[in-house]
């Protein structure tokens, strides 16, 4: 049993003449925060759809929890425990917010989907567990207010808690998280650290994309900076923020 | 409360449908109803599909064609009776409709129309041409009834056979509903939401999409073979694109994504011709003015202008 999450071994992907990411190297340990940060254009967002299926990598290896993954479909990575977030919200705005997060739990059902046409076959207890898990979500990412309310109707912060609310429900190793405090004011970025610390110790890894400092100085264990599509500097927040290669490319003097 | 609201008006519908036949004075009607409630069976398929999944299918007629030649040429080749073919039809229908759709359902919006309808075109085609086997367009005749000669239900008999449609719409709007109630159903409905969602949520967004296709094909299939036993004749020109877009229209006019919908839209596309009849080569000129109008006016169909009203009534009631 490896207490390694998700490896990343010279990942490239060149989209036509351009090298978005080159030889990207990784790991996420089992319940870690991994900060992956970088000027636009660096290749963060090519990195999180690389690793979650959208395309596939141009070369190199991606594993989860040992498993190499590349060949595998988005949903197919979903089934082994990576899920994920959008930058921009990506939501179900006809369901209520308790029935768009028990759908992205449907996928650790057991159970055939035509047994729920006739209510036959049914395992009564993981519905239940599903149910009970859906709650615990609702709870923890702060949704419980609005859990019978039309998706379409909720503020965009609370949507952005929602996809990540989604992304739990289907009980992940990992949750990628693209730019989760876009569009937050302070307070909500508050309770989003405290969202990710709260993921992180309940064992569930988490890698973070994000231009908002402060947090991902905060929530990371580890941070990976990108430069130009290659990483530059990897370490703790404290190692990162006085890295010269770092503050020459990316953060600048006054930090 | 509101879920006993509905509970009423489904039974009221249902007492309706069976006291019809006593209702109605004009045989014609009688007959139109018929066919009316072989339209629900595949209005209800295409809302599979188009209402509940999004995707707009130009092909339900040439489904129901697959249907209704299915069960003629099985009765006419292998003298399988009438019960059996009817049963078997759905099923060749969904051979051709795993065939049609696994590389359609890869194209979205228009672009699945287009194809779904090329796909119709195909069928008529071959209908027409291959006169061996259906031939062509001069069509079959003397297709039988259900039940043997002389049994104890005469489904020569107008009356009966309705009663033998009815039964079978309401189980097919009844599985309908059990369908969209279902976490299949549920994927469906948010498949027409948010597709990139539903893939990166680990569904295999394909496989639903196809489980629907399929699902509405074989709703075609039935009522093709429903009609052919019905009308005893069939021809090419029954199942043509024209009466693939009555199909759309159904769910459109009556209200896409319910379930009562198709039921309202079927009985509409069925009837509304006939009164539409002065207008005669301007029927079709007229359709596609409704069909705009509705989509601009009211775009949950019937059923949603009657449930605006609805609440609105509530809502003055209860201030």
């Amino acid at each position: 049993m490896t207490d390694t999450v998700l490896e990343v071994e010279n990942l490239c992907k060149s989209f036509g003449g351009v090298q978005a990411i080159r030889d990207l190297s990784f790991t996420v340990a089992r319940g870690e925060v991994l900060g992956l940060i970088g000027p636009n254009g660096s290749g963060k967002s090519t990195t999180v759809n690389a690793l979650a299926g959208v395309f596939p990598a141009t070369s190199g290896q991606i594993r989860l929890g040992g498993t190499p993954v590349q060949s595998l479909t988005e949903h197919g990575r979903v089934g082994l425990g990576l899920t994920r977030t959008f930058q921009t919200a990506s939501i179900f705005p006809e369901f209520t917010v308790r029935e768009q997060i028990t759908l992205g739990g449907t996928v650790t059902l057991k159970s055939h989907p035509l047994s729920s046409v006739f209510g036959m076959g049914r395992d009564a207890s993981e519905a239940e567990a599903l149910r009970a898990r859906v709650q615990d979500i609702l709870d923890l990412t702060g949704l419980a207010p609005v859990a019978e309310q039309t998706v379409g109707t909720i503020s965009s912060a609370q949507q952005r808690f929602l996809m990540i609310a989604t992304a739990l429900a289907a009980r992940p190793k990992i949750i990628l998280l693209d730019e989760p405090a876009a569009g937050l004011i302070s307070h909500e970025r508050k309770t989003l650290a405290d969202t990710i610390k709260a993921i992180r110790d309940r064992g569930t890894s988490v890698l973070v994309i994000e231009h908002h400092m402060a947090l991902i100085m905060e929530v990371c264990d580890r941070i990976v900076v990108l430069n130009f599509g290659s990483k530059i500097a990897e370490g703790t927040p404290a190692e990162i923020r006085t890295n010269r290669a770092v503050i020459d490319a990316y953060l600048g003097e006054a930090v | 409360m509101k879920l006993r609201v509905s509970h009423i008006l489904y039974a009221a519908a249902l007492v309706g449908f069976i006291l019809l036949p006593q209702l109605i004075t004009v045989k014609y009607y009688l007959h139109l109803s018929v066919l009316a409630l072989v339209w629900v069976i595949a209005a209800q398929g295409q809302n599979l599909i188009q209402g509940y999944t999004g995707y707009v299918s130009i092909v339900q007629a040439g489904f129901m064609g697959i249907g209704a030649y299915s069960t003629t040429l099985m009765g006419l080749h292998f003298g399988l009776p009438v019960w059996l073919t009817i049963l078997l039809a759905p099923f060749v229908t969904a051979l051709f409709a795993l065939f049609a759709g696994y590389p359609s359902l890869r194209v979205k919006g228009h672009y699945f129309a287009i194809v779904t309808l090329a796909f119709n075109l195909v069928i008529f085609i071959v209908l027409m041409h291959a006169t061996d086997l259906t031939q062509g367009e001069a069509g079959i005749s003397g297709i039988p009834k259900p039940g043997r000669e002389g049994g104890w239900l005469d489904f020569a008999n107008r009356e009966v056979y309705y009663y033998f449609v009815l039964i079978i719409a309401v189980a097919m709007t009844a599985l309908a509903a059990l369908i969209v109630r279902s976490r299949i159903g549920q994927t469906l409905i948010a498949i027409r939401q948010n597709e990139t969602l539903v893939g990166a949520i680990g569904i295999a967004a394909w496989k639903y999409k196809l489980f629907a296709f399929v699902t509405s094909a074989m709703y075609a299939g039935l009522a093709g073979a429903l009609y052919a036993h019905y009308q005893s004749f069939i021809n090419p020109e029954i199942f043509g694109l024209a009466q693939s877009l009555d199909a759309i229209l159904a769910v459109i006019i009556g209200g896409s994504g319910t379930i009562l919908g198709p039921v309202i839209g079927a009985f509409v596309v069925v009837f509304l011709p006939e009164y539409l009849r002065f207008a005669d080569s301007f029927r079709l000129i007229l359709y596609g003015l409704l069909l705009v109008l509705a989509t601009i006016f009211m775009p949950r169909g019937i059923v949603g202008v009657v449930g605006q009203l609805w609440a609105r009534m509530a809502g003055k009631a209860t201030r």
